[in-house]
């Protein structure tokens, strides 16, 4: 079987499409954790995901 | 010889194009100028009496249309798990996934739509407010593109031939990537709810 | 009485430090309230593929008992996910959620559904599978589809309604309201 044969158009576009969209989606999301966890530093000095703010 | 690779590789082409011209824009500031412009048309949304008004003054009729909502995104969840967890093999792993890829796909367009137009109405009630936040924005990228990959992309290349002539990597890359789309226009718009 | 004992239950709850802090740090809230929402693509949408496929509108070519078996794990785990979610958010918020007219409501769905996911289930272990390749399933496990939609539908609607004060304690003097949200103290001042 000639697998470099399998490689049409479509099956390049879908994955060229799918690794861009894949990719960026992977980054938004690291940086909205990031952006998280600085915030939550700087509201309660440390990261704690269930602080009480009661008592800080 | 180039008109035999356009013929050839079309979509492939088509896709660098408009990425080409996507940096392009985005080198002459077409999208700020886009989005200063776009202000009159979240106003005329807010303010236009089959939009706006009837979202803000009837509270229970706009509460029932973000019932509805949530209920297409319920479907469209269903439709996409049961369609991409096959790819990925984790279930349905007796049906064959091109069964499941045509028998989901109708279903998934119909709730699209139905999402799509009361997600409108509900962008509408608030559409002052959205139109400053980031994170509608990226809500209205992902949903854009996602469904541009969704129907210009992924079902092609899934209906064009038996899955079983497809490198496996690229079917799980393509249910990974739908997967991911789909949780990401959910949870960006539930966020958008809370800011 | 019983809307004596669910505020004095709720009053207990929303005394308790771990309620307080989750309703306050934060994104804790919103992050529970957001699984809370999100898992309905998982349970509510698998359940009403299964329920589509009984009334023949999707997929008539998969065997509909198959399509129940196989998305029945899924769809447990998104219920599961959507239900210790779901008590996380009445702890959080104990007394507005107890004495809300709409979550009321949304729990007597709930058991309905329930009720109606047995019966369905029983039904359909109980039929042959005869009808196993048919494009639509047999009435009574096409009523109890039906059902079910419109049943788990009302559930999503209700939710949806809860934040919204139209009818709060309060807001409202009408005394079957009161008396059907348990506002046990707006009902005494009448």
């Amino acid at each position: 079987m000639n697998k470099s044969n399998k490689w049409d158009d479509k099956e390049i576009a879908a994955t060229g499409t799918a690794v861009i969209i894949l990719g960026g989606l992977i980054l938004y999301w690291l940086l909205q954790m990031e952006s998280t966890l600085e915030l939550l530093e700087l509201a309660y000095g440390s990261i704690k995901l269930f602080n009480n703010p009661l008592v800080f | 010889m180039l008109n035999s690779l356009w013929s050839r590789y079309t979509r492939t082409l088509s896709l660098v194009l408009v990425l080409l011209l996507a940096i392009v824009l985005e080198l002459f500031e077409v999208r700020t100028s886009i989005y200063g412009n776009a202000l009159p048309f979240f106003e005329w949304m807010r303010n236009s009496f089959w939009f706006g008004v009837i979202g803000t003054n009837y509270g229970s009729f706009y509460a029932t249309v973000q019932a509805v909502h949530l209920l297409s995104m319920a479907v469209i969840g269903g439709t996409v798990l049961a369609a991409d967890l096959r790819l990925l093999g984790v279930i349905f792993r007796d049906i064959p996934s091109e069964t499941l890829t045509r028998g989901t796909h109708k279903c998934f367009r119909i709730s699209l739509t139905v999402a799509i137009a009361t997600g409108i109405f509900c962008a509408a009630g608030v559409a002052d407010k959205v139109y400053y936040m980031e994170v509608f924005w990226i809500k209205m990228l992902v949903l854009i593109s996602g469904s541009c990959f969704v129907f210009l992309f992924k079902q092609p290349l899934l209906n064009s031939r038996p899955h079983d002539e497809i490198n496996p990597w690229t079917l799980r890359l393509l249910a990974v990537t739908s997967l991911l789309i789909w949780f990401t226009v959910a949870a960006t718009g539930r966020w958008i709810g809370f800011s | 009485m019983i809307n004596e004992l669910l505020l004095q239950f709720g009053q207990w709850m929303e005394a308790q430090q771990y309620s307080q802090m989750l309703v306050a740090g934060y994104y804790s809230y919103n992050w529970v309230e957001a699984t809370h929402v999100l898992s309905l693509m998982m349970c509510i949408g698998t359940l009403f593929i299964i329920d589509f496929r009984m009334l023949g509108l999707i997929m008539p070519n998969v065997p509909a008992t198959t399509i129940a078996a196989r998305l029945h794990k899924p769809m447990i785990i998104g219920f599961v996910i959507m239900f210790f979610t779901g008590a996380l958010l009445v702890y959080a918020k104990p007394v507005e959620t107890i004495q809300s007219l709409w979550f009321r409501i949304k729990m007597i769905l709930l058991v309905l559904a329930f009720i109606n996911a047995w019966i369905f289930n029983a039904r359909m272990k109980a039929a042959d599978g005869s009808w196993d390749m048919d494009p639509v399933a047999p009435k009574t496990l096409r009523v109890g589809a039906i059902i079910s939609l419109v049943l788990w539908c009302g559930v999503v609607a209700m939710g949806r309604y809860i934040p919204y004060d139209w009818v709060d304690c309060g807001r409202t003097d009408n005394p079957t309201i009161l008396w059907a949200a348990g506002c046990v103290e707006q009902l005494r001042a009448l």
